[in-house]
């Protein structure tokens, strides 16, 4: 009897022992750690992620010379390190900031990858990006706004989206460049639900806004998951102010919507910041009776034959599903992230750091609507920036502002239904 | 005779583990296995020995996280620091919410405490001096050695061990005394007890407490070890369940029935999600949920009952009562 028990005992020391054996060395094969929630409340994301990052590596590790400028497309492989591939070494956060940063662990210590992208969440993106930190691995993440992330001092760690300080600028010059137009923008209301994303994305706007000498007129802050907005909506059509920032996720965005329909109030100009009024469920809800809303995006797809619509069509052929901004910004990181590797013409983390810190990559060089990329000493791009869309025809949005990427002009007023 | 030898066996391994498997990940898959056996061994005092099935625990948990990662948050100091914090806070809630729900019994105690948890984790999502909605994260660069912010995950390990074999010998030593005594009273039939005297709402309000406390030096070691705690991984529901699961799939209401189950769910979670968790889809949760259902279906008394149930018969009865 004892003699069985001591070969159970064995059986779960040979299942730990087993864990090691996983990784195995590939010649010119670069390996790239990608976290992203597979699994839990926000699978969809990780899904989309994943399905875009392969279309990413196809186009890195094949030869794609219609996407211009882009840069790795031309040639199979990375150029630098003599025609190597890239892999995605892909794991599950669970939308857990421990999980996440035991798969980070993992990623580095068992896979051996070069660098870790990731993770989506904020509190996951902290947790595993401080691992990477303490191995000394560049960590990138490409859609994480959390301010707090390049405020710890870290030197491993990229951002290439645009976060609130970037969105309130492009409000103020939006806002600008329409009054130029003729429209009147002179009060401006934001309205935010009490989540981490509304109240600190309301206090960056508002104070942008102040900067300019151009104090908010009202704030207006809601419990998020709203039953009801009639309160709300009411304080609007009183105080009438000419432009209306909306800061929701997809239900209080559908439930605002249908609230103004019913009390009539239609703001002359309504600005919504990506979130809720981005959701694909909230345009085929609601998008015929919010005809005319500005909403905030990177991702706009250039005419037919551009890198942005080749891609566009690639990724939807790979999952089924319209690009959005979510996924774009991430396309892009991944590109980021593989350009550095290639002109590091390295694996060793700390060139591929100093590649990193060297990038300058153009506008024409991005299949997103930044400015560039270009990071500064916390780590930010300080080029990230993003595009105005708007409602114009039916349930699609169509790319407003700047003038140089608009595919129409913007509608004025807001039309509503 | 018979059980030291067992004890000194599975002490040698929990000391030799990581020096043996002595890469990175399985030493933190060490680490991760001590440090929820100390949480079910915590819960496992109340939910496994009084037959007090507590879904709430996660509030404890959450104390001790938000102490230890508060004290350097908020005021610079060691995270260690706010272990006494959390425990006091810990105990105080404890007595708080012990003395009404303890009157509950079964279902409606458990349900009460998950309230219970749910509404603490609310409050903390609206409280801006707790991080809110985005947590507090602790030092990523250790300022010094009392910032127990360490690369390798050895010191994690030891210190966790060290921790758990306390929390054991407390454990041993309850059930031992005349305490351990009125809680399996309380346990088999809560009126018997009563009217032979025992002190029944006393009782489980001592092993609630005490069980709190422990449970809170848990959340303050993990969130040491992962140096950020936020209103989901701290005070979420889902880890008093996965605590919960641990203790009743190692054997609840048995001395280390909890370390058995910490031992096989924690690698089984990691590594299933570190093999599947890429593919996508979910697999992970799939395979851990079957494997839990296929226990729960032949061995409902946990899996030290393979072995102690044949030595003493329905020793193990109880530990059908957790969910």
């Amino acid at each position: 009897m004892n003699f069985k028990h001591v070969t159970r005992l064995f059986c779960a020391a040979a299942m730990f022992l087993a864990l090691g054996s996983g990784a195995q060395a590939q010649d010119k094969v670069i390996k790239i750690g990608v976290i992203m929630p597979m699994s839990g409340g926000t699978a969809s994301i990780g899904a989309h992620a994943k399905a875009a990052l392969e279309v990413a590596m196809d186009i890195i590790n094949n030869a794609h010379p219609e996407l211009g400028n882009l840069p790795l497309a031309k040639n199979a492989g990375l150029a630098g390190l003599g025609g190597a591939k890239i892999e995605a070494v892909f794991a599950d956060n669970q939308g857990n900031p421990a999980t996440g940063q035991n798969q980070a662990l993992r990623l580095i210590t068992e896979e051996k990858v070069a660098a870790v992208f990731g993770s989506y969440q904020s509190g996951v993106t902290l947790t595993s990006s401080a691992i990477a930190e303490k191995y000394g691995v560049p960590f990138l993440n490409s859609e994480s706004v959390a301010a707090n992330l390049t405020e710890r001092g870290f030197k491993w760690f990229f951002r290439t989206t645009p976060i609130a300080t970037d969105f309130a600028k492009i409000y103020v010059d939006f806002l600008a460049d329409i009054k130029a137009q003729g429209a009147k923008t002179d009060s401006v209301a934001v309205v935010h639900d009490n989540t981490e994303y509304g109240t600190s994305v309301a206090n960056t706007i508002a104070g942008a806004f102040k900067e300019k000498g151009r104090p908010i007129a009202l704030d207006i802050a809601y419990p998020v998951n709203a039953t009801d907005l009639q309160g709300q909506v009411l304080q609007l059509k009183d105080k009438k102010p000419d432009v209306v920032i909306m800061i929701s996720y997809t239900s209080d965005a559908i439930l605002f919507a249908k609230t103004m329909q019913s009390l009539d109030y239609k703001p002359p100009v309504l600005l919504a910041d990506d979130a809720g009024y981005s959701d694909p469920s909230f345009t085929k809800a609601v998008g015929k009776i919010s005809q005319g809303a500005f909403n905030r995006s990177s991702w706009v797809v250039g005419p037919p034959g551009s890198a942005s619509a080749i891609i566009a069509d690639m990724y939807k052929k790979k999952s089924g599903e319209e690009m959005d901004d979510t996924v774009a910004r991430q396309m892009q990181g991944f590109f980021v992230l593989a350009d550095a590797i290639d002109r590091a013409g390295s694996t060793e983390p700390a060139k591929i750091q100093a590649a990193l810190k060297a990038t300058d990559l153009k506008p024409e060089q991005l299949m997103i609507g930044y400015k560039g990329v270009k990071f500064d000493d916390k780590g930010q791009n300080v080029l990230a920036s993003g595009a105005i869309i708007q409602l114009q025809d039916g349930e699609n949005y169509v790319s407003v502002w700047p003038k140089a990427n608009a595919e129409k002009a913007p509608m004025l007023p807001y039309k509503g239904w | 005779m018979r059980r030291l030898i067992w004890l000194s066996v599975v002490a040698a391994i929990a000391i030799a583990y990581p020096l043996l498997l002595s890469s990175p990940f399985q030493q933190r898959l060490g680490a991760l296995v001590l440090l929820y056996a100390i949480a079910a061994s915590a819960w496992n005092i109340v939910g496994g020995y009084a037959g007090q099935v507590s879904v709430g625990h996660v509030v404890f948990f959450g104390c001790g996280a938000y102490a230890a990662m508060g004290s350097y948050a908020k005021f610079g100091l060691s995270p260690l620091l706010g272990i006494p914090g959390g425990i006091v806070l810990a105990v105080g809630l404890a007595a708080i919410i012990g003395v009404p729900t303890l009157r509950l019994s079964g279902h409606y105690f458990s349900m009460a405490t998950i309230a219970v948890a749910e509404t603490v984790r609310l409050i903390v999502t609206n409280t801006e001096w707790l991080g809110a909605a985005v947590g507090l994260s602790g030092p990523t660069v250790p300022r010094n050695v009392f910032d127990l912010s360490f690369l390798s995950s050895l010191p994690y390990y030891y210190l966790f061990l060290v921790v758990l074999v306390i929390t054991l010998l407390i454990t041993w030593w309850m059930t031992n005394s005349r305490m351990g005594f009125y809680l399996r009273a309380i346990k088999d039939s809560e009126r018997a007890a009563r009217s032979l005297g025992a002190p029944a709402s006393r009782t489980k309000l001592y092993a609630y407490m005490l069980s709190a406390a422990l449970t809170s030096v848990a959340g303050a070691l993990y969130a040491m070890m992962f140096g950020f705690v936020d209103p989901e991984s701290g005070l979420g529901i889902l880890i008093s369940v996965k605590i919960l699961i641990m203790a009743a799939l190692g054997g609840a209401g048995l001395l280390f029935g909890p370390l058995i189950g910490a031992a096989i769910l924690v690698p089984l979670e990691e590594i299933s999600n570190s093999w599947l968790g890429g593919k996508g889809a979910g697999l992970t949760f799939v395979v851990y949920g079957a494997i839990i259902v296929l226990i729960a279906r032949f061995q409902p008394g946990g899996l030290l009952s393979l072995f102690t149930g044949r030595r003493k018969p329905g020793a193990d009865k109880g530990a059908g009562h957790a969910p």
